[in-house]
């Protein structure tokens, strides 16, 4: 049985589209649950967790598609232009029901600006960053967009202690960077690096920026779009 | 941002129709648009009770899942519902899918929703997508309604007092300026709309719209330029390789544009009329593997489709009639097996279809004979002789095959006048003429047309060198295979005549001659080689005298 070429990565793709999948259908339950229970759900620490824990995973696996896509490239950016405080406060939505859960502010803070990114793309990223923001601001996340040099930034904000000084860094991320042996493997910042330089116009590519600071003094990530 | 819900609520005036298989996902949806405000809301589970329920009602919002389970899909409806116009460009047709990146699951040449919906959903996220596509449906509703009743140049007008009002929807507004403005014919100014955003931002709908022009100005290099750079940069987008494959074929090169189509059937196996293109060109190519795996790829994803056709069915064992022809391997065997049961499926289900069962006996004749059944394939030929005696009646793709059909059964006189008969009953129709031509020049299986072709070709570049012996030797070996080939004739008449300029001594060589022009008594006037086999015949005159 030696002739069997199996195309391990083309296995490992098709395993995850459908655990992705799955955990699509899960959180569609967990959703409908918290709205039928709202009164016994709303405030439960574990339901929560079960959400967040689900979404983290579901997040996790949309990357690991677009990462695969990628290395096979067959990923490029569909630019188009959309207006970004619609953009931002569309996608916040999907958080909503988990946000509330957790008792966690939102807020949202967007001049009234067409932006030029390929939407898909781009909330894969928001979603992992506002979930990354939901572990470890204290009660509140805030989203911004606005032009700056140029470029379209769009940033995520939290009252969290913030970025430790091993993560703060500028520019863009490579495979090699990726250290799995920590247990954080900083996938997720890998994809943002990946989407980001994904959107080129130009001469000048997107890139992404972490830093501490920002309106509430915590964690600050930023995608800076050409 | 303020939303004055509370004295009007966009939700609310709207008809919905949900379509999901799942009960607890359509009460779960009605749950979600009510608590939105809204209030007549449709379910169904089927493709069918959508389409029905389409045909009777008015529906503003479509929410359709992709996955359906068996039978149709949602991309299936939308097609269905759009092609018979049982949607308007008004009405809003949302995909609930479960997957992320669009391409993957369609790929779709023609249709496409207004938007994704990507499960997981919520309340919130209903209301904010759904919300925000109302009310650009609303503001955009007097333009849909223009395009609705084809009055292109009022929904101009229209777009381009929105372009300064309106700069949330400069994208849709653009988009749809280029296309009525295409759509009219008009290609100056299309042009001028994607060069203005292209300006701005090198965007990739602009590029292929302003390919899209140009090839319709028939700046093919131009265009084919363009497609090719596009694709560089974005390997995902399906319809540059259908525009990219369009223009190469209209530069004739039919090869590459093969090659353009097999590669976004890679990518994306599941557009119809994409495989449908690619089958069509396969087989001009006598690549007729590539054909046969395109078209039983159409034919079955014809089974849902509102583009299915019985004519795929036919191209199809059309197709491995020809692959099995004289292969009495198991190979052979087995592709004439397969072509009579495609051909017994299309019966059944196309029952009722004018003349389906003579086409379908037509082919099957070849498959005998092509398997030496000889006399299983005299015997329907028989029984189809009697209803094709009416040959003024017959349409050109019954006729087209049928002559085949008589060619390859040894009946080349009654093949040759039917041909006879319909170029001039086609003489205004230059497609069925081509078609009636390259069977009368090349009467055989695609492998020997493969090869005498091949033999043409070298023949032609050996005539170009000088030298006259080897092409005078090739055309002979071609026109073995096909003696009443009409260009190849004529080719070695040319080559002879020019020997004989050399060697004016030799009657050898205008005897040659004589006897190429007598096959091609009976031409019809009509074939693109008579006015050069009319001019040779008449120089070969002149010289024998």
């Amino acid at each position: 049985m030696n002739d069997q070429n199996i195309d391990f990565s083309m296995v490992l793709a098709s395993a995850v589209h459908d655990m992705k999948n799955s955990l699509g259908m899960l959180l569609n339950s967990l959703d409908e649950l918290r709205s039928e229970h709202e009164e016994s759900l709303g405030e439960s620490s574990r339901f929560n967790t079960l959400q967040y824990e689900a979404e983290r995973m579901h997040n996790d696996l949309v990357q690991l598609l677009g990462i695969y896509r990628l290395g096979e490239n067959n990923l490029s950016a569909h630019i188009e232009e959309h207006f970004v405080p619609d953009f931002l406060s569309e996608h916040l939505a999907r958080h909503t029901p988990l946000l509330q859960g957790l008792g966690i502010e939102v807020s949202v803070e967007a001049g009234d600006i067409n932006g030029f990114f390929d939407e898909d793309l781009l909330t894969g990223v928001l979603n992992n960053t506002i979930n990354n923001a939901i572990r470890y601001t204290r009660s509140r996340i805030l989203l911004t967009a606005g032009q700056r040099d140029g470029y379209l930034v769009i940033g995520v904000e939290d009252d969290g202690k913030g970025y430790p000084e091993s993560m703060q860094h500028t520019g863009t991320l490579n495979f090699k960077s990726l250290d799995f042996k920590s247990g954080s493997t900083s996938l997720g910042l890998f994809f943002a690096s990946s989407v980001a330089k994904l959107h080129s116009e130009g001469g000048r590519s997107g890139s992404i920026k972490l830093h501490n600071g920002g309106s509430f003094g915590g964690g600050v990530f930023e995608i800076w779009l050409p | 941002m303020t939303d004055s819900k509370a004295d009007f609520n966009p939700f609310g005036k709207l008809t919905y129709l949900v379509i999901d298989d799942f009960e607890n996902f359509r009460l779960s949806m009605r749950q979600m648009l009510r608590s939105c405000g809204a209030d007549k809301i449709e379910l169904v589970a089927h493709a069918n009770q959508a389409i029905q329920h389409c045909t009777y009602n008015h529906v503003d919002v479509v929410l359709c899942d992709f996955n359906l389970g068996e039978g149709k899909n949602g991309q299936h409806i939308l097609e269905e519902l759009r092609h018979k116009k049982l949607l308007k460009r008004s009405s809003l047709f949302l995909m609930v899918t479960a997957e992320t990146s669009k391409e993957m699951v369609m790929g779709a040449r023609e249709y496409q929703p207004d938007a994704y919906l990507t499960k997981p959903i919520n309340r919130a996220v209903l209301e904010k997508r759904l919300g925000a596509l109302i009310s650009q449906r609303n503001i955009l509703l007097p333009i849909n309604r223009e395009i609705d009743r084809e009055n292109y140049p009022e929904a101009i007008s229209l777009c381009l007092q929105a372009l300064p009002r309106q700069p949330r929807y400069k994208t849709w507004l653009m988009k749809t300026l280029g296309d009525l403005y295409f759509q009219l014919g008009d290609l100056a100014h299309a042009l001028k709309i994607y060069d203005d955003v292209l300006a701005q931002r090198e965007l990739s709908w602009a590029k292929l719209g302003r390919c899209k022009v140009l090839l319709a100005k028939r700046s093919l290099d131009e265009a084919v330029d363009g497609l090719r750079d596009l694709l560089a940069k974005h390997p995902d987008y399906m319809e540059a390789y259908d525009l990219l494959a369009e223009g190469l074929e209209r530069q004739g090169r039919p090869t590459q544009a093969q090659q353009v189509l097999e590669k976004a059937a890679e990518h994306s196996p599941n557009a119809l009329l994409r495989q449908k293109h690619l089958a069509e060109l396969a087989g001009s190519n006598q690549d007729m593997d590539t054909a046969s795996d395109a078209w039983r790829r159409t034919v079955e994803l014809g089974t849902h489709s509102i583009h299915d056709n019985s004519e795929h069915y036919l191209a199809l064992g059309q197709t491995l009639a020809d692959l099995s022809e004289g292969d009495l391997e198991e190979e052979g065997a087995q592709k004439a097996k397969e072509a009579l049961a495609v051909l017994k499926r299309m019966e059944k289900r196309f029952d009722g279809e004018d003349g389906i069962s003579l086409r379908s006996r037509i082919v099957q004749c070849r498959v005998y004979a092509g398997q030496g059944q000889d006399q299983q394939a005299a015997r329907i030929l028989e029984s189809i002789r009697p209803e094709l005696q009416d040959t003024a009646a017959m349409d050109a793709r019954t006729g087209l095959d049928y002559a085949k059909t008589l060619f390859r059964l040894g009946h080349e006189a009654d093949a040759k006048q039917l041909l006879g008969e319909m170029s001039e009953r086609f003489s205004d129709d230059p497609e069925t003429l081509q078609k009636i031509e390259s069977l009368l020049d090349e009467p055989v299986g695609f492998r020997q047309k493969i090869k005498a072709r091949t033999l043409n070709r070298d023949g032609i570049r050996a005539f170009e060198s000088g030298n006259l012996q080897e092409a005078a030797e090739t055309f002979s070996k071609a026109l073995e295979i096909v003696p009443d080939h009409a260009a190849l004739n004529l080719n070695l008449v040319q080559v002879l005549m020019k020997k004989h300029a050399d060697d004016p001594g030799n009657p050898e060589l205008l005897k040659r001659c004589q006897y190429c022009l007598n096959r091609l008594t009976g031409l019809p006037e009509q074939h693109r080689q008579h006015r050069r086999y009319i001019a040779l015949q008449r120089k070969l005159k002149g010289l024998m005298q």
